[in-house]
């Protein structure tokens, strides 16, 4: 196991979560998808760390705050999904379009 | 004495104003004031008039105080006197003192008493005017007035249309000549640069002025003369003047006014001196008014238009005098002439106060009924006919001398007239005083006029017998006026005694004649007149010279007329209305313009800033889906850039 062979997983994982968040309708979708993207970027950090820096902590430092930053997210993320889906009974995007002029 | 001559206009003018503003309260209307008045100035004059005769007096006297400056020119208020000066002095006090006198029993009753007086002294102070005054532009001044005053008094009875008609005609045609007059006297300003008679007499002296240019300046003033002094062709207007009363006719347009151009050409004789053609311009006007006018009297019915002729033809005489170079003649002339014409009107003013009309063929042996107004009425005759020892005989002899001593056609031109003169004074003399009553009603009524007219009759008829054989004796008046200069033509030799005799001779031989034929058969005149009815009638239409006039100015009223119709239906159109509507035009142009090209700018702006912003719109969907995908792709593409560099 390489350092390439996880940057690839990296990627690959990355390039789901954009897809899933430029094509998803369902807002909850596009959630997953940012977590999805959320966690490639983790295990980028991990594998830099692990391969590069053995000794350093900095990267596993990020990641855990990353990990927390998206427990957060995604608490106030559904809340407010919650929040839209009591007003417009929809979970579709494009129908969130209130504050348009 | 001479330091106080200024006083005489200003006492005048100040009478003139309180007689109009206080002559209800002051004794006999403000008439005592007027006498007073004129009396002062008469002792005056009469003292420099003898004090100048005894050589006592530094002759010429000036004096002036500084009155404006417009730039180079400083306008001077003064006095000038001289020889001419006093003699004139003379002639106008003594003529207004004796006429506001009788004036007392002629305007008896007058409603307009008060402003009769008025106007006498306004014109007396005027007339005062021109005769000291050494500026050209005060004497104009002066001699306006003097025209403004004729116009009063000839219209003094305007309730009389024929009289406010012939006030307006003397004033507008003195007024056509007085235009001449301030052309000619700006033309002189521009020669001499100056508006003082001194300085212009001195200037002429000394040769400054071109004989040519002076000619101009000269004829050009002489039009302000023709129109003042009656003079061929602008005599129209003294012979309806006659509508006045008759002491103004006696006044104004006997013995002063009218005798104002005379004046005038002989205060600026040097100037006139200096060309052979102004002197002929104003010798040749002044015979054929001579001729012409005294033609008209031997036609005429009316008592004071045959005066009215008379002197027309006596101006004329003075002018031909001053013409051929005889100042001193002319004005001897001007001097005798205004005492026995004065006398002559206010007698015939005396006759028609009596009779009540002025047609001599309602009057006739008057003799009997006023025997005081007959004397003085034939002593004024004489005179005026030439008939030795009386004043007119003096002055005319000389002034016939002058004019044979110059050209010989001049002078048969004026013998013809003297004869003619005698002629028809013996005619008008006759036909009031002699003869039967023509009129039985008018005679029953007629009386001998009161003490205060006939008192100053005396008085002029022992000024018509007198003065010319006073004044002539040692050449008294040649003493007085009299030109130092050079003329500008030679002069013939002629024999005094002969021009004396022959004109006695003819002016009796005409007179008696005039007599007997008016007297005795006046049924050949009648005759005569019905068979040369053509010259009988031209005569009456004075040459056809009213109608003349009348056309020009009925020409002139249409030629108004055509410009008003110019003015309304053309210039008016085209000029005011054409712009206004090339200027409605354009604006709807510029308002096409304004609506097609600058407000479509501002709106295409607008267009297409909004054409832009719906461009822009485009992009923002408003879904965050479709940004992001935008920034993947941006992304993506820097990163391919990235790797690829």
């Amino acid at each position: 196991m390489t350092l390439e062979h996880y940057l690839a997983l990296s990627a690959i994982l990355f390039a789901i979560g954009l897809f899933g968040v430029l094509t998803r309708r369902n807002i909850i979708g596009i959630l997953m998808s940012v977590e999805l993207m959320l966690n490639a970027a983790n295990i980028n950090f991990a594998a830099f760390n692990r391969f590069l820096h053995f000794d350093a902590a900095v990267g596993n430092t990020s990641v855990i705050f990353i990990i927390t930053l998206a427990a957060a997210e995604v608490v106030v993320g559904l809340a407010l999904v919650m929040a839209i889906y009591k007003n417009l009974h929809t979970v579709y995007v494009e129908k969130y379009n209130i504050l348009k002029g | 004495m001479l330091e106080y001559v200024f006083i005489l206009p200003l006492l005048s003018f100040a009478a003139a104003g309180l007689i109009l503003a206080f002559g209800k309260w002051l004794p006999w209307k403000g008439a005592s004031l007027g006498i007073a008045v004129a009396s002062w100035g008469f002792v005056q004059a009469a003292m420099l008039f003898f004090k100048a005769l005894q050589g006592g007096l530094t002759l010429p006297y000036e004096v002036s105080i500084p009155w404006f400056n417009a730039g180079f020119l400083s306008a001077t208020l003064g006095v000038y006197v001289d020889g001419l000066t006093i003699a004139m002095l003379l002639v106008v006090t003594t003529v207004s003192l004796l006429m506001q006198i009788y004036s007392l029993g002629y305007m008896h009753g007058d409603p307009r008493f008060k402003r009769y007086y008025a106007y006498v002294a306004l014109f007396t102070a005027s007339m005062l005017g021109v005769t000291i005054s050494n500026n050209m532009m005060v004497f104009f001044m002066c001699w306006e007035l003097v025209g403004v005053c004729s116009y009063l008094l000839i219209g003094f009875w305007f309730e009389k249309a024929s009289a406010a008609s012939a006030g307006k005609k003397a004033f507008i045609t003195t007024k056509l000549g007085d235009l001449g007059f301030l052309a000619g006297l700006l033309f002189l300003f521009t020669l001499t640069g100056t508006f003082q008679i001194s300085a212009i007499m001195e200037q002429a002296h000394a040769g400054l002025l071109l004989p040519g240019a002076a000619a101009i300046a000269c004829i050009l003033l002489f039009f302000g003369a023709v129109g003042k002094s009656a003079q061929f062709p602008l005599f129209i207007w003294l012979p309806d003047a006659m509508e006045g009363p008759s002491p103004v006719s006696a006044l104004i347009h006997a013995a002063t006014m009218v005798a104002a151009g005379v004046y005038m050409v002989a205060r600026l004789y040097p100037v006139y001196a200096l060309s052979t053609v102004a002197m002929d311009t104003v010798a040749w006007t002044g015979a054929i008014t001579a001729i012409s006018a005294a033609a008209m009297a031997l036609v005429c019915f009316d008592l004071k238009r045959v005066l009215a002729f008379s002197t027309i033809s006596q101006l004329g005489y003075m002018m031909l005098s001053l013409g051929v170079g005889g100042l001193t003649a002319g004005m001897f002339h001007l001097t005798t002439h205004a005492y026995f014409k004065a006398l002559l009107f206010l007698a015939a003013g005396s006759v028609i106060h009596a009779m009540h009309t002025n047609d001599m063929r309602e009057m006739g042996g008057l003799k009997a009924k006023m025997p005081v107004t007959w004397i003085t009425f034939l002593l004024g005759t004489l005179a005026l006919a030439g008939i030795p020892p009386f004043s007119g005989f003096f002055s005319k002899d000389e002034i016939l001398a002058a004019a044979l001593a110059r050209n010989p056609w001049l002078y048969f031109i004026g013998a013809a007239t003297a004869a003619m003169t005698a002629f028809y004074m013996a005619r008008a003399f006759v036909m009031t005083f002699h003869g039967e009553p023509r009129d039985a009603h008018k005679f029953d009524h007629a009386h001998e006029s009161p003490l205060v007219m006939t008192g100053p009759l005396m008085f002029l008829a022992f000024l018509s017998l007198v003065s010319g054989w006073a004044l002539a004796r040692h050449e008294l008046f040649e003493k007085l006026v009299s030109f130092e200069g050079v003329l500008p033509f030679g002069l013939a030799e002629v024999s005094k005694l002969k021009v004396e005799v022959s004109s006695a001779l003819l002016a009796a031989v005409s007179m008696l004649f005039g007599a007997w034929l008016y007297k005795s058969r006046p049924d050949i005149p009648a005759a005569f007149r019905k068979k040369f009815s053509f010259f009988a009638d031209m005569l009456d239409a004075r040459y056809g010279l009213d109608a003349f006039f009348l056309a020009f100015v009925a020409l002139g009223d249409r030629l108004a007329r055509l410009l008003v119709k110019l003015d309304f239906d053309f210039l008016d159109q085209i000029a005011i209305d054409g712009w206004a509507w090339l200027g409605l035009k354009l604006s709807q142009l510029q308002g096409r313009f304004d609506n097609a090209v600058v407000d479509g700018a501002v709106d295409e702006t607008g267009a297409i800033a909004m054409a832009g912003g719906r461009l822009a719109r485009l992009a923002q969907t408003g879904l965050v889906q479709n940004y992001l995908l935008v920034v993947a792709i941006a992304l993506s593409l820097f990163a391919a850039i990235t790797f690829l560099i």
